[in-house]
């Protein structure tokens, strides 16, 4: 009985009106009690065991200490019963919790995402959490319950934003495998065999990245890097504006590698989006990886990598148009390489059959594949849910209760979306709702062809710190 | 550090049912005052910032239940607590005896690293009642069994009135700078 009470006293508490707003900018004066701050649609939280507010999307986090109390109060409520909260619904709001030690996450959210999707997101607003301060931290709430950790994350704001605002572009963030930006074979080699080089002069791990795209990867041997701390890392240092100033060297914590150390990341842009990261366990191997860079740059500069990379971010990546069929499905000549031949047929919407993206995921080599996001679905607004509706593919497919499933085929007002598991690989393709249900099945079958054939250049082999 | 950082406070208010604890808050943060009794369920939480020293403090007041069937809430509501307020009515001895039981209670469940040196305040609330008159808890009496538990703070206050509920919370603030622990990892 005490239970559902107080449940309810908490959320239809009455709200002091007497704080004017002051709007300004987005993290503004906004607490819980503001129509704005209410409206949002999907709301971050962090907070100590002790309910002490950490981090929020949105409002100033000590404007909303009443509030991340209410939450600690839940959990340690539950938590007092010998029980672990997950999940609340209140009306069309899903409250997800995620207790990691003295760490408590929480997302508050009406997008109608799975909860298991919403708390793969949690997990690793966690991570990034780890990136910047490693699981050490642990002990220090350990030591002393009252401990305030908000001023250890100053300056950080904008790498919490980033990562979310990846939950709703970036399918790494579901799929936890990393994708390459496309480059013929004997250019990614070429960059691979130079980051090998430094790799034996005792780098942990070295990576030539455009964006979030990786060009090639190298780890000492042994040493293997999860796409889920590539993903983490790679959002520190794109949303981090400092590095793009300066050569940088700054101690970074990859969780999965090891959650309670620090390494040392030499980080430099070479081009606008490409960068170098060049990863240490000694935190005085700064000149020694300077010096790595500047071989690496000579080398790379001299079999002309870099403008492979500006090449292919132009030319783009796969593009459904592009899929090679034959003249029974279609009279265009098959153009089987990526980001050729598509000015021909760029009068046409959609690839074959009704395609309109797909994403390829190899499961031995932990990576991906994308087709580029073109008309119909060329508003954020629809790639989003595009994105939704792959990530709540992608829950119900590895349902752990009554999963894994091999194939599903679900069409509804906006699409007829296809996936197919096999132990080598998962294809998702998102078809127009219209698309007819055997010929959707052999375009896919084409897809998977197709990418096969050209996975030389998509793909990052050999070099790859999977195959130790 | 030596920075002007911002601190947040977790301050825990504890005391019998009905000594007015949510009718200080609600004076301390709205000042506002209601003479119907809500009996407060659970527990119920407001922020409020201050200044004291040049230093900006954001007070996370939790509010808790006075009743008996809510205190099993306690370990998890006590847990990180920078302050612990104790209330009484002034005019119901019972409500003082009660504070031993208040204090141990909050020592055992949140176990704080020095619980010798653990910031509490007393507040002797209602004293505007019947004009004094009905009042059974003298201050003298009060304030001795504060010196006895360490010299805690002791405020008199009215609710009502909002005599003194300012100066209380502000000592809060100075016992948290006094007692200010050094971040370091």
């Amino acid at each position: 009985m005490p239970k559902f009470q107080i449940l309810q006293r908490m959320t239809s508490r009455d709200r002091r009106d007497d704080e004017p707003e002051k709007g300004k900018g987005k993290k503004n004066d906004r607490d819980d009690a503001s129509v704005s701050w209410r409206k949002r649609k999907k709301h971050f939280f962090v907070l100590s065991h002790s309910g002490k507010p950490i981090y929020s999307r949105y409002g100033a986090e000590h404007k909303l200490a009443g509030f991340t109390a209410t939450l600690q109060a839940i959990i340690s409520y539950v938590e007092n019963g010998g029980d672990n909260i997950r999940f609340v619904r209140a009306g069309k709001h899903q409250v997800v919790f995620l207790v990691k030690g003295p760490i408590y996450l929480v997302c508050i959210s009406c997008t109608e995402e799975p909860d298991d999707a919403l708390r793969g997101q949690l997990e690793l607003l966690h991570g990034q959490m780890l990136v910047i301060l490693t699981k050490s931290i642990d002990r220090c709430f350990e030591k002393n319950k009252k401990f305030d950790m908000t001023p250890l994350l100053g300056g950080t704001e904008a790498v919490f934003s980033s990562l979310i605002h990846s939950f709703s572009w970036n399918p790494a963030t579901f799929l936890h495998a990393y994708t390459c930006l496309p480059l013929a074979f004997s250019t990614r080699q070429a960059a691979g065999a130079i980051l090998q080089d430094v790799v034996e002069s005792g780098v942990l791990f070295a990576m030539l990245m455009c964006k979030h795209k990786v060009v090639s990867l190298v780890g000492a041997q042994k040493a293997s890097l999860h796409p889920d701390d590539m993903l983490l890392l790679s959002n520190f240092i794109l949303s981090t504006k400092s590095f793009r100033t300066s050569e940088s060297f700054s101690p970074i914590c990859l969780p999965r590698y090891n959650p309670m150390a620090f390494l040392h990341a030499y980080v430099h842009y070479l081009e606008v989006d490409t960068y170098l990261v060049l990863l240490s366990i000694n935190s005085d191997d700064f000149y020694h990886l300077k010096d790595c860079r500047i071989q690496i740059e000579s080398v790379l500069a001299k079999s002309n990598v870099l403008g492979e990379v500006q090449k292919s971010v132009l030319d783009g990546g796969l593009h459904v148009e592009d899929v090679p069929v034959d003249s029974s499905l279609r009279s265009d000549s098959p153009s089987p390489h990526p980001g050729q031949g598509r000015a021909a047929i760029a009068s046409r919407i959609g690839g074959p059959a009704g395609l309109l993206h797909f994403i390829y995921r190899s499961i031995n080599l932990d990576q991906y594949v994308s087709s580029e996001l073109s008309s119909p679905l060329n508003s954020s607004r629809l790639q989003k849910e595009l994105y939704r509706a792959y990530q709540k593919l992608y829950v119900s497919m590895h349902d752990r209760q009554i999963g894994p499933h091999k194939t599903q085929f679900r069409r509804d007002e906006s699409y007829v979306l296809l996936c197919w598991i096999t132990p080598d690989f998962e294809l998702y393709a998102a078809f127009d709702p219209l698309a007819d249900k055997a010929l959707a099945i052999k375009i896919c079958n084409r897809v998977c062809q197709w990418v096969r054939d050209l996975e030389n250049e998509i793909f990052l082999f050999g070099g790859s710190p999977f195959s130790w | 550090m030596a920075s002007r950082r911002r601190m947040l406070l977790k301050v825990i208010i504890l005391g019998d049912s009905g000594v007015g604890k949510t009718s200080l808050m609600n004076q301390y943060v709205n000042r506002k005052f209601s003479n119907q009794y809500k009996a407060t369920i659970g527990a119920d939480f407001l922020t409020k910032e201050i200044q004291f020293e040049d230093r900006l403090f954001t007070l996370q007041i939790w509010d808790t239940a006075g009743q008996e069937r809510f205190q099993s809430l306690g370990v998890a509501f006590y847990r990180g607590a920078d302050c612990c307020v104790l209330v009484y009515d002034v005019n119901v001895m019972k409500s003082f005896e009660n504070l031993n039981n208040w204090r141990e209670e909050f020592l055992i469940q949140a176990s704080p690293s020095d619980p010798e040196n653990f910031p509490f305040v007393v507040i002797g609330n209602k004293i505007d009642v019947d004009n004094g008159n009905s009042r059974v808890v003298s201050e003298k009496k009060a304030r001795a069994w504060c010196a006895s538990k360490g010299n805690i703070p002791y405020f008199e206050t009215s609710a009502k009135e909002g005599i003194n509920v300012e100066a209380a919370f502000q000592c809060i603030a100075k016992d948290a700078l006094k007692n200010e622990p050094e971040d370091e990892m």
